[in-house]
């Protein structure tokens, strides 16, 4: 519930039904939704949303609002009758004057704001965590098939916690020789190297991270690092080094095993087809 | 607060009544006679807190050799000495409680220090208290209740003006800042190479026009209190009580001009950005006087990293940072790399594809992790000449660069040589590098950030600063060297592409490196005007032994070519808005005529609110 802001969202639902009681004119109710909708589209959430979505959403709420209008003769009478009344009115001149002028006024800003913003670089949408590859990979001369392959150190945990232990420890030593660097003293992803990276490096504290993955991805993750992911990962500017070069499976596994223990979260488990 | 609730559980699980009572009736006055007996149970939880998140750089025993420790500069703290690096107390003595809360919660200048923050989140404000009392328990020194730690007061601040900065200069060079921190605060002053710290470690000078890199903050009030109390276990001095405090805010001051003055806020950003803008020049770029044509191109500063992706790992590289201005015309495109470095290493030689060893292989070749014998210098010697004698006997200990070289004349330390005037020879010269995609490319495919890749080669223009600028004063306009990287282990010299021209210089501190080449390329890459093209920096510091894929490096970011034309928005603003107002003028006629016809008689009359409140 974090991500909604509930001081814009009550407030406007509160307004809104109020004005179900109050007897206004359909231009005024159609109005009011229209603003309240765009308040709460693009303020009612904590992560920005991007302007496009914005207009997406408003673009709906538009065409819901003019259907709703449109499927009844005494509401289209009701929202034109005002508008042409402010239209053909002496009293309304001034005010006719003032929004004919504001509203070609608004457009050349925005062309205005168009030409002269600075443009920004195209992004690209990686995936974050793209699917593993269905070929095995080869792992200092090892042969792993990704959907079937599991820590096989995992199970000391029960069998030998003594020995369990003695290999999370094993994985800490890598950790804070190798990983600290961009992943961060507490693998929240904000190392002393991070700032300097793009993809910044991946925050194992975050729940949508290494608890949600498999420690086979973990492995082929690390083995193969940024260059051996596919394209749609954006294997030139990852950082993530092919640790094959530097570690053994062994150790690469008891990192694993150090990540899970350290944040307290549990790997995906191998789903048996 | 909690002390008592704990021992009173503590009591209460004994069980048995009547010692129950005893307990309760003896236990507070045990803890007044005897608080180290009732720290213990907090020496525990602090302990636990400190196993977890801390042990691993300062190690278990709180001697500082922990498990990255051999992989960062400067080493983690040693505990076991009471020497506490930020504090607000005056040199000599120990850090309050305080101080080391701050530490913790604040870090001491993360990420260009390994010692980051650590939240409320991580270590709550009683596992803190815990944490500091099991600190202190590594270090003798404050077992002594008498030991002093009297806090200073930091005045309030003079009001912040460029003529007080100013003038904060004539004291900075009149304390003898230059000595160290160089004569416009670069950190390259004569002394700087020399310099150790109290544990033998050779130890950098900070870069005063970088307050968002400095230990224990770049606000003013932390500038203030590190001039004042200096950094325990550094050559760096406390002026408390020898410096009049506006003499201190004076020098604060002139620091922070370097840098455009004070930022607001509690938290000094680095001015990063992701783009360079290249600007259009209306004349021939001349790099003999390129210094004009640059004034009005926007310097973008990227920060680097080491490059610790491959072998040939640098967990420690010098240069952190570079900015860069680019310039274009017709015909030419120029780009201005400048960086920092405490001492131009123009002799040797260097290049991208030279071999390094693997850090292990840097480690066996020297017996170790650098100066794990090395006991704690003289701890007054804050100027670390005393240091230094001892570090000449072990000057086969390469600090910066790990690997043992063997050659004579590779002393790069410069020992016996205080003065600086010289730079030793060196085996391995400065360079820099910018790195293109050799091919613009199509779709968002790059290159892969590290020297290119089989399928998509970069090109580097790549500056040898031993070989372009041996004589650095001399600026003389040579040729760069391209090369072609398919990833760092398939790196040729390009012999058929357009080689751009480069200078070189070195002032103060700073290396100023210009490249210029045509514009439009027939084999390599050509710049267009409102294009993005990738771009990706390397700098290599001979004094770090940096060479091939040891170095510093840069993420991709882009280049962006201004257009030659600003296109003018007035017409199209004012077509745009003659036409909606046309539309609207039509619109509101349509209106008129049909409603005069539909109801001439009532137009003015009919009230639109009877229209449909009636309905």
């Amino acid at each position: 519930m974090e991500q909604f802001n509930w001081w814009v969202i009550v407030p406007v639902f509160a307004a809104l039904i109020a004005l179900r009681w109050r007897r206004t004119s359909m231009l005024t109710w159609f109005a009011a939704w229209w603003i309240g909708m765009f308040l709460v589209v693009r303020y009612g959430f904590t992560v920005p949303v991007p302007m496009s979505v914005v207009k997406l959403y408003m673009g709906l709420v538009t065409a819901a609002l003019v259907a709703y209008v449109l499927t009844d003769a005494g509401r289209i009478r009701e929202v034109t009758e005002p508008l042409a009344a402010f239209m053909t009115e002496r009293r309304y001149l001034p005010y006719l004057a003032a929004v004919a002028l504001f509203i070609p006024a608004a457009v050349a800003f925005g062309i205005y704001r168009d030409m002269t913003r600075v443009p920004q670089p195209p992004s690209f949408a990686r995936t974050i965590h793209p699917a593993t590859p269905a070929e095995p990979i080869d792992v200092h001369g090892t042969s792993y098939d990704l959907g079937t392959a599991d820590n096989p150190y995992r199970e000391l945990e029960e069998t030998d916690p003594a020995a369990f232990k003695a290999r999370v420890e094993n994985g800490r030593k890598i950790y804070y020789e190798n990983c600290f660097y961009c992943h961060g003293d507490v693998m929240a992803g904000d190392g002393m190297f991070a700032h300097a990276l793009n993809p910044i490096p991946t925050n194992f504290q975050d729940p949508g991270t290494i608890a949600m993955l498999r420690e086979a991805f973990l492995f082929w993750r690390i083995a193969k690092g940024g260059p051996g992911l596919p394209a749609e990962g954006g294997p030139w500017a990852s950082a993530m080094p092919a640790w094959e070069n530097f570690l053994s499976e062994d150790e690469m596994w008891n990192v694993i095993l150090f990540l899970y223990e350290f944040t307290g979260h549990r790997p995906r488990a191998v789903e048996l087809h | 607060m909690r002390r008592p609730d704990l021992l009173r559980e503590a009591a209460a699980g004994s069980g048995c009544a009547p010692w129950r009572l005893v307990r309760r009736l003896a236990v507070p006055s045990l803890l007044l006679l005897l608080p180290s007996v009732a720290g213990a149970q907090d020496l525990e939880r602090g302990k636990a807190v400190y196993d977890k998140y801390c042990s691993q750089c300062h190690g278990e025993t709180g001697d500082g050799k922990g498990i990255a420790a051999s992989r960062l500069r400067p080493e983690p703290r040693d505990f076991t000495a009471g020497k506490y690096k930020v504090r607000m107390t005056p040199t000599g003595q120990l850090p309050t409680d305080q101080d080391i809360r701050n530490a913790i919660r604040k870090g001491l200048g993360f990420p260009y220090t390994a010692m980051p923050p650590f939240d409320r989140g991580l270590i709550d404000d009683a596992e803190l208290d815990d944490l500091v009392a099991y600190l202190k328990s590594f270090s003798s020194a404050f077992a002594d209740p008498d030991a002093q730690r009297q806090p200073i007061d930091i005045p309030a601040p003079p009001p912040y003006t460029p003529a007080g900065a100013e003038a904060g200069r004539e004291v900075y060079e009149r304390t003898g800042c230059a000595a160290c921190h160089g004569n416009v605060g670069r950190g390259d002053g004569f002394s700087a190479p020399t310099l150790r710290d109290d544990w033998g470690q050779p130890i950098r000078v900070a870069d005063l026009t970088k307050p968002w890199t400095f230990r224990g903050g770049g606000r003013r009030e932390d500038i203030f209190r590190t001039m004042s109390t200096g950094f325990a276990g550094t050559p760096m001095p406390g002026f408390h009580g020898a410096l009049p405090p506006e003499d201190i805010w004076a020098i604060t001051d002139y620091m922070l001009s370097l840098s455009g003055g004070p930022q607001e806020g509690d938290t000094v950003e680095a001015p990063y950005a992701n783009v360079v803008r290249a600007v259009v020049v209306d004349q021939p770029i001349d790099l003999a006087a390129a210094d004009e044509l640059f004034a009005a191109a926007p310097p973008a500063l990227f920060p680097l990293l080491g490059q610790i992706v491959e072998p040939g790992r640098d967990f420690y590289p010098s240069v952190v940072e570079v900015a860069v201005q680019a310039i274009y015309n017709q015909d030419e495109i120029a780009f201005r790399v400048s960086w920092h470095d405490m001492r131009a290493e123009t002799t040797g030689h260097n290049a991208p594809d030279l071999p390094v060893p693997s850090w292990e292989e840097q480690l066996a070749e020297t017996g170790g992790a650098a100066a794990d014998e090395e006991s704690g210098g003289d701890e007054d010697d804050f100027w670390g000449v005393g240091t230094e004698e001892s570090g000449e006997e072990e000057s086969a200990d390469d600090f910066w660069g790990v690997e043992e070289s063997g050659g004579a004349g590779d002393d790069f330390w410069g020992t016996g040589d205080e003065g600086g005037a010289t730079t030793p020879d060196k085996e391995f010269s400065d360079a820099v590098a910018i790195q293109f995609p050799q091919a613009m490319p199509q779709g968002v495919v790059k290159p892969y950030f590290i020297f290119g890749d089989a399928q998509n080669p970069v090109d580097l223009w790549f500056a040898d600063l031993g070989k372009v600028a041996r004589d650095p004063a001399a600026a003389e306009i040579t040729e760069a060297d391209l090369w072609t990287g398919r990833g760092s282990a398939a790196m040729t010299p390009n012999d058929a592409g357009d080689v751009p021209e480069v200078v070189a210089r070195y002032q103060e501190g700073e290396w100023s490196v210009v490249f210029k080449r045509k514009r439009r390329s027939r084999g390599g890459l050509s710049f267009n005007p409102s294009t993005f093209v990738p771009i990706a920096f390397s700098v290599w510091d001979g004094f770090n032994r940096e060479r091939g894929n040891k170095r510093a490096l840069s993420a991709w970011f882009d280049l962006y070519l201004e257009p030659f034309e600003r296109p003018n928005p007035l017409p199209a603003m004012a077509k745009a808005f003659g036409g909606v107002l046309g539309l609207e003028i039509l619109l509101i006629a349509f209106v008129r005529w049909r409603r005069r016809r539909t109801a001439p008689a009532s137009a003015d009359a009919a009230r639109p609110a009877t229209a449909y409140e009636s309905s």
